[in-house]
């Protein structure tokens, strides 16, 4: 395996502040990788640095090989990366099914005239296909305002999907998910994963998710990396148990 | 909870939103609405006088003022407070190039929409980096500017004694009266009026759409936000240029004085009145607001008193518009 996505030694400074300090990370090509840890750890920060929204102060972010870190935000589409965000950005007065048309902006309708073409074919068939896979089939024509909170997450999703990425940044897809829908989740990911080859790169606070889909997690605190591996090996690391539940003696006072 | 039986998932059980004879009834009151202002057009030349006449081409040119504004603010979400000066440089454009070279009509609509459009790409380049009340004020700035130099530009504007242009021609037919002129209006109107609606239903429209509704969310989704903005502002430019250029078509003669702030807000009335953010909306409001700001005419002095008001009621009570009474949601 190569890895689709190589951070360097990226610190990103906000003032005089250190909000990551040195993080190197990569992610395996058709892996579901996990960013965990408390929160302000950063992990969204180094989110925001990849979809080029942040600029990392020193560092590099390489995608396939190719230093993306001097690339628009904008630009990351058409290179098959996509995300969606922690705490929803859709587009509200629109519809479910326009809201996954657009997910699909930056690869087809390149002239002027097919841009005004009003629903371009194939855009409108993978926009249903998508809706379909993901469950809000019965939505399409409902604004993205009066979905509840747990599909209002999932257009997130499906939204970035309607990129056809290789690379699916996720923000805490399941943060405010009740345990049925977490679940779903969970199915919808996995199959993603191995039946699309699509690889994914998720921050996460419900554990049930991470440990049950990650082939890897990294482990974030304060900024910096504590510890990487399988979800096994995380889960038994004593600076991951020590970050999230205290010191020992702290635990037992 | 109903389960698909056979992926054992969930199925949705929630009630889709729109009910089926809300949106028959919807469509048929906005078709009513539509044959009615179809015939009423039609019909209009045959049973009225000359000044009703001009009433209705001027609010063909306001439909196509509004329809600019409506891309700016309602589809894209960005401020525009030049609009006026646009519609003037329009005006200018066309009327000038009428007078010195008797160009056909057409000519110089596209040629007053360009010049517009050119200089909102310029405006729109420069102010667009900036937000909310900063990107209005530089915007009004270059209206106000603008409409200086229509007045101060004495040897080519006219400068305050106002201009005076040729009878504009097409196809070797001159029109010297609204009668003759309202035709050729209508369509062109009708024109901008159908591109309105292209750009609406198109992947161009859904873009201005998204870069309203969030704009990190659609430079994720890989549109140049900057650009689709300067795009729209650029676009909502050559509109009101051209509304101008249609302007010469039954005018022929322009003040500078109608092209101050005031006619901005006229046109941010009537998108506000009309809806922001539909096209059926835009339209009826150029109509409706068009004909107050007529019959205000009447009573000069209250006239912007009374704009002001209209505002901030609607804003109030009616945000989403006078046709979301009937109808449109």
């Amino acid at each position: 395996m190569s890895a689709i996505l190589a951070i360097e030694d990226v610190t990103v400074r906000f003032g005089g502040l250190t909000a990551v300090n040195k993080f190197s990370m990569a992610v395996q090509k058709g892996a579901i990788h996990a960013l965990i840890g408390p929160n302000g750890a950063g992990k969204s920060t180094v989110f925001n640095c990849i979809s080029r929204i942040y600029q990392p102060s020193e560092g590099r972010i390489t995608l396939n090989g190719e230093d993306i870190s001097k690339l628009k935000s904008h630009s990351m589409a058409g290179r098959g990366v996509a995300r969606s965000f922690q705490n929803l950005e859709l587009f509200n007065e629109l519809t479910v099914l326009e809201n996954v048309m657009l997910g699909a902006y930056s690869r087809c309708d390149t002239t002027f005239l097919q841009r005004l073409t009003p629903r371009p074919k194939q855009t409108l068939e993978q926009a249903e296909e998508i809706l379909e896979s993901t469950g809000l089939k019965n939505y399409r024509n409902t604004k993205a305002s009066g979905l509840d909170f747990g599909h209002q997450k999932l257009l997130e999703v499906a939204r970035a999907l309607a990129i056809s990425p290789q690379l699916l940044l996720l923000d805490e897809p399941a943060a405010g998910l009740r345990s049925r829908e977490i679940e779903r989740l969970d199915e919808l990911l996995t199959s993603l994963n191995k039946t699309k080859g699509i690889t994914i790169l998720l921050v996460e606070h419900v554990m049930q998710l991470v440990m049950s889909i990650s082939d890897r997690i990294s482990v974030l605190s304060f900024g910096e990396k504590i510890a990487e591996g399988t979800p096994t090996e995380v889960k038994n690391h004593p600076r991951v148990i020590e970050a999230y539940l205290g010191t020992k003696e702290a635990g037992r006072g | 909870m109903i389960m698909n039986p056979i992926t054992n998932r969930q199925v949705l059980d929630l009630p889709i939103r729109e009910s089926g004879a809300k949106n028959r009834n919807r469509i048929i009151s906005g078709g009513a609405l539509v044959v009615a202002l179809a015939v009423l057009t039609v019909v209009l030349p045959f049973v009225t006088s000359g000044y009703v006449i001009y009433i209705a081409n001027l609010l063909l040119v306001f439909t196509v003022l509004s329809l600019g504004m409506h891309i700016v603010i309602g589809e894209a979400g960005q401020f525009s407070l030049s609009h006026a000066a646009f519609y003037g440089l329009g005006i200018y454009t066309a009327g000038l190039l009428n007078n010195a070279f008797g160009l056909p009509l057409i000519l110089n609509i596209i040629a007053g929409g360009l010049v517009a459009g050119l200089c909102g790409l310029a405006i729109g380049f420069l102010s667009l980096r900036m937000r909310d009340i900063y990107l209005a004020l530089s915007t009004f700035a270059f209206g106000e500017a603008m409409q200086w130099i229509f007045l101060n530009w004495t040897p080519v504007t006219g400068g305050p004694n106002g201009l005076n242009f040729q009878p504009a021609h097409l196809f070797g037919f001159t029109f010297l009266s609204d009668k003759a002129a309202y035709p050729v209006v209508l369509i062109l109107a009708l024109v901008f009026v159908a591109a309105t609606f292209v750009i609406h239903f198109s992947t161009l429209g859904r873009s201005f759409r998204a870069v309203r509704e969030s704009e990190i969310a659609a430079a994720a989704v890989g549109i140049d936000v900057k650009r689709v903005k300067i795009f729209a502002f650029a676009l909502s430019a050559f509109y009101a240029g051209a509304a101008g250029g249609l302007f010469t078509t039954f005018s022929t003669f322009i003040h500078p004085e109608s092209l101050g702030f005031h006619t901005t807000i006229l046109v941010l009335t009537m998108v506000v009145v009309g809806g922001i953010g539909s096209v059926s909306g835009a339209i009826g409001g150029a109509i409706v607001f068009g004909l107050i700001s007529e019959l205000l005419r009447q009573v000069p002095s209250y006239q912007e008193v009374i704009y002001g008001g209209i505002l901030i009621l609607f804003m109030m009570y009616l945000p989403r518009g006078i046709f979301s009474l009937i109808g449109r949601r």
